[in-house]
């Protein structure tokens, strides 16, 4: 019967999740309460459960590098460097298109996407507005390589940062999987770009020069905390590459190079806070009690054996079936949620394979599906959201059908690339 | 002291006239917005000096101020190009913005004005005369009010 009962409520609370009916955090600490209501959560395992409670490395993970973009997002780098490149494009459509989105690529591995769109938008507004160009055609280009560059790394998307803290993913598991296959999406991406925003590249000779007088030098708001702020920005970086020979949870690095800055940068605590998404935070703790109580009661090992017993060994197929599906409903729910609940079922099959590497690919499977998926319509991702909402702003309005007309045929395309990377190196040859 | 004698002439546009000589008329007489009347003189809105900032500056600007600086004179003289092809109607607020107008009567007491234009944030407010069929006979900025409201400084 409590079975039953968890049951009814998790799903009650996802479906609040998933249509937006109250807002996701109130529908998450519902779905939390419920759990406890049951008697099926304590504070004992809500908080201090590995298993089943609040798994507090993914949260202080994102604390971490929320603080850590709260300061880099002071010294005005992202102006500096969206204005220096499209300088070196001396204003060539095209060319300006390409150097934008590999930086929103780039930046999305090392950040969270919609802090990465929300920086690198208004920036692209102004070079478009320099270069008379629409500028709709270049948000879209970025929401979307935002979300392809974030799935290169463990703290590109914060389904990443789940999927690493459940299936004891390291940094560099990840780069060595996922950042090859997102080099190559990027590739396709910029072609598809050219075929889908063809008409968006009408060059201006005469407006060039207004792109060449502006000055980046002038953007860059705060010298020696960039530099500062840089040394730390490495140093975290090579903590991430070195956690496991370092002993240091991820988290760990985050939260170190948090409070370096934060101390080097000399900042009120509203400003080093200002990108601290609370609500998101405490979202993923509702999230964590809702499916630990699915884990308490034993339904996710059931349906799990299930899996693992309708897979057999075919992990092609469970690959696929992951990868393509995972797309599907990452491109119409919110991926953290949807992440938050597979994982501990795909950790089942995975454990099941033994430390086979055609198992543990399953993990590439769900990253790709989930992370990749999110183009496929303007609602799939946070980032797509924000531009969207960015462009109304700016007088540019993208309706959800222009949105997805490009998200779609981007998104089937890279996960049809995803599915071909992940057969050739687990599968023919692995 | 009422409304009636405070108040004073007051530059009058409406949603048809042209930016540009709008922002001319608001910059030449140092106000701090404009009363904005439909063609029957009865008040539309008020157009404070900042919405027309606004409608200049991009929002990606209003966004990220420190792009102003990356921005020459040349860019700036650009921005407020834009002013010559619009009118005063393209530089006000979303109509569902303009419900409530910062309009007193012709009677109400100086404390009754001074709370329209704190309750509202405007800088000025147009003052109808009910005999006439609300058409406006004028306007109070907000220093006009403080020059009343404020005890006079003893002479040095």
């Amino acid at each position: 019967m409590t079975q039953v009962l968890v049951v009814a409520a998790f799903v009650a609370a996802y479906v609040l999740i998933a249509t937006d009916r109250i807002h996701r955090v109130a529908a998450a600490l519902s779905g939390a309460a419920a759990m406890v209501l049951l008697g099926v959560v304590d504070a004992r395992v809500a908080f201090f459960s590995e298993k089943t409670g609040v798994d507090w490395n993914v949260i202080f993970l994102l604390l971490g590098m929320m603080v850590i973009v709260s300061v880099l997002k002071q010294t005005g780098v992202f102006d500096y460097v969206a204005i220096w490149a499209a300088k070196r494009t001396r204003g060539r459509p095209f060319a300006t298109m390409v150097m934008l989105v590999v930086i929103t690529a780039v930046a999305s591995a090392l950040l969270d996407n919609v802090t990465t769109v929300l920086l690198i938008a208004p920036v692209t507004l102004l070079v478009c507005d320099r270069l008379a160009l629409a500028p709709v055609p270049f948000l879209i280009a970025e929401a979307l390589a935002s979300n392809i560059g974030g799935t290169a790394t463990l703290i590109g998307d914060p389904p990443n940062i789940i999927i690493a803290s459940r299936g004891g993913l390291t940094f560099n598991d990840f780069l060595f999987n996922l950042a090859p296959v997102v080099v190559l999406l990027m590739v396709v991406f910029i072609g598809l770009c050219r075929v889908l925003f063809r008409s968006a590249f009408t060059y201006d000779p005469e407006r060039v020069a207004a792109l060449m007088a502006l000055d980046e030098r002038e953007v860059i708001r705060d010298r020696p905390l960039l530099i500062r702020s840089g040394i730390v920005l490495v140093a975290v970086m090579v903590g991430f590459v070195a956690h496991g020979a370092l002993h240091l949870e991820p988290s760990m690095v985050a939260l170190l190079g948090a409070g370096a800055l934060v101390a080097l940068s000399k900042l009120d605590a509203p400003k080093f806070l200002e990108e601290v998404e609370w609500p998101t935070l405490v979202f993923f703790m509702g999230l964590f009690v809702m499916v630990g109580a699915l884990v308490e009661v034993g339904i996710i090992a059931r349906l799990g054996s299930l899996l693992t017993e309708a897979v057999g060994g075919r992990y092609l197929l469970a690959s696929s079936v992951l990868l393509g599906g995972s797309a599907l409903l990452s491109g119409i729910v919110d991926n953290i949620p949807y992440v938050a609940t597979v994982a501990p079922l795909v950790q089942t099959m995975v454990d099941a394979g033994h430390g086979v590497g055609q198992a543990t690919a399953l993990w590439w499977a769900l990253t790709l599906g989930a992370d990749l998926g999110g183009n496929a319509t303007a609602v799939g991702a946070s980032a797509n959201v924000v531009v969207i909402g960015i462009a109304a702003r700016a007088g540019h309005p993208i309706t959800f059908w222009r949105f997805t007309k490009y998200g779609a045929v981007v998104a089937a395309v890279t996960i049809a690339v995803s599915w071909l990377y992940l057969w050739l190196r687990f599968y023919a040859f692995g | 002291m009422t409304a009636r004698a405070l108040v004073q002439p007051f530059p009058i546009v409406t949603p048809d006239t042209n930016a540009m000589e709008a922002a001319t008329t608001l910059a030449a007489q140092r106000l701090p917005g404009l009363i904005v009347c439909g063609d029957d003189r009865r008040p539309y809105t008020i157009l404070p000096g900042s919405q027309v900032l606004r409608f200049l500056i991009p929002t990606y600007v209003q966004d990220d101020p420190a792009l102003a600086r990356a921005l020459d004179e040349q860019a700036s003289d650009e921005l407020c190009r834009k002013l010559v092809h619009s009118t005063v109607r393209d530089l006000l607020p979303e109509p569902a913005d303009l419900d409530e107008l910062p309009v007193v009567e012709a009677d109400a007491t100086a404390l009754e004005v001074a709370a329209v234009m704190a309750r509202m944030h405007s800088p000025l407010v147009a003052v109808v005369d009910e005999r006439d069929g609300n058409q406006v006979i004028g306007a109070i900025t907000v220093r006009q009010l403080l020059e009343y409201l404020l005890p006079q400084q003893p002479a040095n």
